[in-house]
């Protein structure tokens, strides 16, 4: 089972770092933490913010856009091009195949992650900004953050088509960042069943801005254990409930 | 040749529908399709386009569940997974990763399919010499003819050396030489003991290596068995071409043996009986021609099979009437 999801998993890297699209993608990623000295010279004062707000902002959306542009296709792509018949075909449960496909992925947005982060904190050291913990924090969230993405976008993925797939991971992306002031909402209303139906969505949607650490990592204000480990733990959960659903819808699938 | 073997796929009152859309009227594709298959033998489930050969073969590689029926393959029911390990299957057109290359393309399916390490090189090597692709191993995929592609995906159809191997079309796509390796191969599969089940519409492949054959319209099995009851050996014949024709042996042909000659100029086909080949052949070695082919030219099959679909659509216009 393991090896059949590595393999799977193996392919999909493969496939994403064969293609040309990605390394575009990452380019410019890199070029707009670059762009942030540029635009620190616009400024007498804090230079080294604007670099840093730039640079991490750069990567959380950067790591947003390629998560949705390769994870709304990741399924969808395999039936539609039929490349799927010859895989479910073989000793390989449906389940596993959305698994190990979503793992390629990951791994494939956290390589890139990795490259955006090097370039960011590269940027950070030559302009003299300072490095501290708050920013490995953010960024290791960053990459929670894009795991969740990938797997919102997986479920979709499986049973609609690239184009409404974009439309749903991209909803959730706005609203995931917004679910806190649901929750506010609903804790500010008088009418009960606004309360219940603003909890509910807030349950049901993901809390992203929990993944968002850039104020703490911009200011150097202080970061419990807990606003690190949480969030990490908060989406393997949701990530493991989105997976069983992907799975359960796939697995029904007929494939034309 | 025919092998009365324990049944190898078992497929029993199968239905499948499709709905075009919410509150759209189903579409029935298979319709209570019921036949068997013997362990090493090659099955033929022949039919015209859109008879519902592919769902079939997809119903039972489990890309789609039936709606209604039951079938099994090797004893298992086709929604369980576990016995895969032991079917092949090469989809009617296909589609793989092209930026992988030929040997990567087969170690990717070696490893989903379980084939240990250690054997996996020489496997491959041994799949890509059985279907002429040695020489393409590191060459990625997308730079593959058609036909190249066909015989990389039967290939990974037999990377694990299945039991049963299920090919959707497996012809198409491959030029006259191409088509007989793969006819070879199929016949090959078929002395190392496997079963072959394979989906097509060209005849003359059928007649060629299937021991039994389906006929498959508008979703149903309207004839099931073995290739030689389409056959009978009155109704045989054979194409004699041959070179160094006079015009007297011309006339004997059609005199004597009753032949109906084409003269494509240098060449004469000469189209006959299979029962009295050899004595034409001696007939024409004897008066000095010279024997280029000869070809058996089994018509019955094909006319078999068309009447099947004439009388079906027939059928059809009748009720629709």
């Amino acid at each position: 089972m393991f090896g059949r999801i590595a393999t799977i998993a193996n392919n999909t890297v493969r496939e994403a770092v064969r293609n040309k699209v990605l390394y575009a993608l990452v380019f410019f990623a890199v070029l707009l933490i670059g762009v942030g000295v540029l635009l620190s010279t616009l400024s007498y004062v804090e230079q080294e913010r604007i670099i840093q707000d730039v640079g991490l902002s750069a990567i959380r959306l950067f790591s947003a856009l390629i998560s949705i542009f390769l994870g709304v296709g990741l399924i969808h792509k395999e039936v539609d091009r039929r490349t799927i018949y010859t895989i479910v075909t073989k000793s390989v449960a449906r389940w596993e195949f959305l698994i190990g496909k979503y793992l390629g992925l990951v791994a494939t947005v956290w390589m890139q992650v990795i490259v955006m982060s090097v370039a960011f904190l590269a940027v950070s050291y030559l302009t003299g900004a300072p490095i501290h913990a708050q920013h490995f924090y953010a960024l290791l969230l960053t990459a929670g953050e894009v795991a969740m993405l990938v797997a919102i976008a997986t479920f979709f993925s499986a049973f609609t088509t690239p184009m409404l797939a974009s439309f749903f991971t991209g909803g959730f992306y706005v609203v995931g960042h917004l679910t806190r002031d649901l929750k506010q909402l609903g804790s500010q209303s008088d009418v009960e069943s606004v309360k219940t139906a603003a909890n509910v969505l807030y349950r049901l949607l993901p809390d992203l801005e929990s993944f968002n650490l850039t104020v703490e990592a911009l200011h150097g204000l202080p970061v419990t254990p807990a606003e690190v480990w949480f969030p990490l733990l908060y989406g393997l959960a949701y990530i493991s409930v989105v997976l069983l659903l992907g799975s359960v819808v796939f697995h029904f699938k007929d494939f034309r | 040749m025919t092998t009365e073997g324990r049944e190898v796929v078992r497929v029993e009152g199968l239905v499948k529908e499709f709905r075009p859309g919410l509150g759209l009227r189903a579409k029935r594709v298979l319709d209570g399709i019921t036949f068997s298959v013997q362990e090493n033998e090659i099955f033929g489930l022949v039919g015209p386009n859109g008879a519902g050969k592919t769902t079939m073969l997809k119903t039972l590689m489990g890309l789609i569940r039936p709606t209604a029926g039951t079938a099994s393959i090797l004893g298992h029911d086709i929604q369980e997974s576990g016995f895969r390990k032991h079917v092949g299957f090469l989809p009617e057109v296909s589609y793989f990763y092209d930026y992988l290359t030929g040997v990567e393309f087969l170690d990717f399916y070696a490893k989903l399919s379980g084939v240990p390490r250690a054997d996996r090189p020489e496997r491959i090597a041994t799949l890509l010499g059985w279907v002429g692709l040695s020489h393409a191993g590191d060459a990625r995929l997308r730079t593959y003819s058609k036909g190249m592609l066909q015989r990389a995906g039967i290939a990974q159809a037999l990377i694990h050396d299945p039991q049963i191997v299920f090919l959707d079309e497996p012809m198409s796509g491959l030029d006259p030489l191409g088509r007989k390796e793969i006819r070879d191969l199929i016949l090959r599969l078929r002395s190392d003991g496997k079963t072959v089940f394979m989906n097509t519409h060209i005849l003359s492949d059928v007649e060629m290596v299937c021991d039994r054959v389906a006929i498959i319209v508008e979703g149903k099995i309207r004839y099931e068995g073995q290739i030689e009851h389409f056959i009978s050996s009155d109704q045989q014949r054979a194409d004699v071409v041959l070179a160094n024709v006079s015009a007297e042996l011309a006339s004997t042909l059609e005199e004597r043996f009753r032949a109906e000659l084409r003269d494509h100029g240098q060449q004469v086909e000469a189209r006959v009986p299979e029962k009295i080949v050899s004595d034409l052949l001696r007939a024409c070695l004897e008066a000095g021609a010279q024997v280029l082919s000869v070809t058996p030219v089994r018509v019955s099959l094909e006319s078999i099979f068309l009447e099947t679909v004439e009388e079906t659509t027939h059928a059809r216009e009748q009720e629709g009437l």
